[in-house]
């Protein structure tokens, strides 16, 4: 198997959309072609992340649709990838295999969503679909609601307080603001949504225990990145990232089926892997994106992959060592709870912003210290279906 | 007429689960056997949900995971008024949700 480097990356603004979810793609595809620099070299394979587009957009076929769009034919495959909100990810894997196996030289991964051309319960009741059918579903279970069950069991084992769940937010607002193509670039305080006396005004419940500001927005975006063997990245313009690890793991469907609800072992199995397969251990890395749907998930997930004890995550959380500048900082691009959501994309963004920080392009939200070492989940269905990514930088 | 909510147990090896499987998550057996879900259990978890998705006319609607007498676990509603983790429930059935107009029955539980 040959190794495989990011040599390109691209993204479009998050938030809403000024134009179709196909424009957006290819935007976010011309970007990452322009910063690798492919000359002329052909692309030879196109992997597309998306969930809801047959449904929200009324456009199948998505992979098809950008090959035409871009005028990349004959490319060797195109396919889209649907693993709900881990699709990013998925994809990703599969352009690596593809590279590594020596069937394609070149790969383009694509993610695109836009949620926003559906109204909010459109799009809630789109991304409920992902529930289990009949043990779920019917009871008007949707992911907020799963998150809600899962918050509430968590700061009772674990001494989580609402407090712990703001600062997540609060931390990454703070980063999101300063993330050009971030969706919410909103800073907010803890006086403003919790504690202050407008502050519940302002943050209402969605699924108790959880608030507005616990939930990510329903967001528009795009982004790609391009793969090729890393023996020949020295050939395109920018310092190679080498996807070093990446694991995937599945649990039960329906949540309440899991042996003990508060586990995310999926998340920690996917995690295992990934390191195992890049020949590292959590304290290795120096930046990591979590997939932070909602707050509590940052906590849980920071705690699976590894880098603290059960029930230690939030404390490092009020000790700063997630912040930028901290131990390890954690969701510097302002996670999807303010870079965005769109849902079947996220795991391309993550992986563009790791590359980011990796070379050290990541402008006003750069982790200092030079990092060398990149770790991203992507948490799909209620953890039902995880992808874990470490990333290094090359050279 | 209110349908049952059936968990299966396996016939080889006794394994309940719920929701079904096609294959025992024990066993790997493929013949079951239905065994309604009732009786009492404890309140494990809930959620008063405001944000909600289609076909639902409620300010909100409250959902709980339930840890049953009888040995499984299942997400269903709750039609008690201030719910706390820990609370001793009972399985009725009744309707949960209207699907392209049709009525949807499933689990609520109220207080034992």
């Amino acid at each position: 198997m040959r190794d495989v480097a990011i040599v390109g990356v691209g993204s479009t603004q998050f938030g809403r959309a000024q134009w179709s979810l196909l424009k957006m793609m290819c935007e976010a595809s011309h970007d990452a072609i322009v910063d690798a620099g492919i000359g002329e070299r052909k692309i030879d394979a196109v992997y597309v992340a998306n969930m809801g587009a047959p449904r929200n957009n009324r456009q199948a076929g998505l992979a098809s649709a950008l090959v035409d769009r871009l005028n990349l034919f004959p490319t060797a495959a195109a396919e889209v990838i649907e693993n709900g909100p881990a699709s990013g990810a998925s994809a990703i894997k599969h352009g690596l295999h593809s590279v590594a196996s020596g069937l394609c030289d070149l790969v383009l991964v694509c993610g695109g969503e836009r949620m926003q051309e559906v109204n909010n319960f459109e799009a809630t009741e789109f991304v409920s679909f992902l529930s289990h059918r009949y043990a779920e579903y019917v009871y008007g279970v949707t992911l907020p609601s799963l998150a809600g069950m899962f918050t509430r069991l968590y700061m009772d084992r674990h001494g989580v307080r609402p407090e712990h769940l703001a600062m997540v937010a609060i931390k990454n607002h703070a980063n999101g603001a300063l993330n050009p193509k971030a969706h919410l670039r909103i800073p907010v305080t803890m006086e403003g949504i919790l504690t202050g006396p407008e502050a519940l005004n302002n943050n209402p419940w969605v699924a108790e225990p959880l608030r507005f500001f616990d939930c990510c927005p329903v967001s528009d975006g795009a982004s790609a990145v391009l793969l090729a063997p890393a023996a020949l990245a020295k050939e395109f313009k920018k310092t190679p990232v080498l996807i070093a690890g990446v694991g995937q793991a599945t649990d039960t469907h329906a949540v309440h089926e899991r042996p003990d609800p508060t586990e995310l072992t999926a998340v920690r199995l996917a995690a295992e892997k990934a390191f195992a397969m890049a020949k590292l251990t959590p304290k290795d890395i120096q930046v990591a994106e979590l997939h932070d749907a909602f707050t509590i998930l940052e906590i849980a997930e920071s705690e699976e992959a590894g880098f603290f004890k059960k029930g230690e995550g939030h404390k490092a959380l009020e000790r700063g060592e997630t912040r930028i500048g901290g131990r390890l900082p954690i969701n510097p691009s302002g996670g999807l709870k303010s870079r965005g959501h769109p849902v079947g994309n996220t795991g391309v963004s993550q992986v563009v912003e790791l590359t980011l920080q990796l070379r050290g392009e990541a402008g006003d939200y750069q982790v200092p210290n030079q990092p060398k070492h990149g770790f991203a989940v992507n948490f799909g269905g209620f953890g039902n279906n995880v992808v874990a990514t470490v990333l290094k930088r090359g050279v | 007429m209110a349908r049952n909510v059936e968990a299966a147990k396996c016939k080889n090896c006794g394994k309940l689960s719920y929701p079904t499987h096609f294959y025992c998550p024990s066993c790997r057996g493929t013949k079951f056997e239905p065994v309604p879900i009732q009786g009492e259990g404890t309140l494990l978890t809930w959620t008063r949900v405001y944000a909600l998705p289609l076909d639902y006319a409620d300010l909100f609607i409250t959902l709980g995971i339930v840890e049953l007498d009888m040995g499984v676990r299942a997400t269903g509603r709750l039609t008690i008024a201030e719910p706390r983790t820990g609370a001793r429930v009972r399985a009725t059935i009744g309707k949960v949700r209207e699907i392209n107009g049709k009525d949807v029955t499933g689990l609520v539980f109220t207080a034992a």
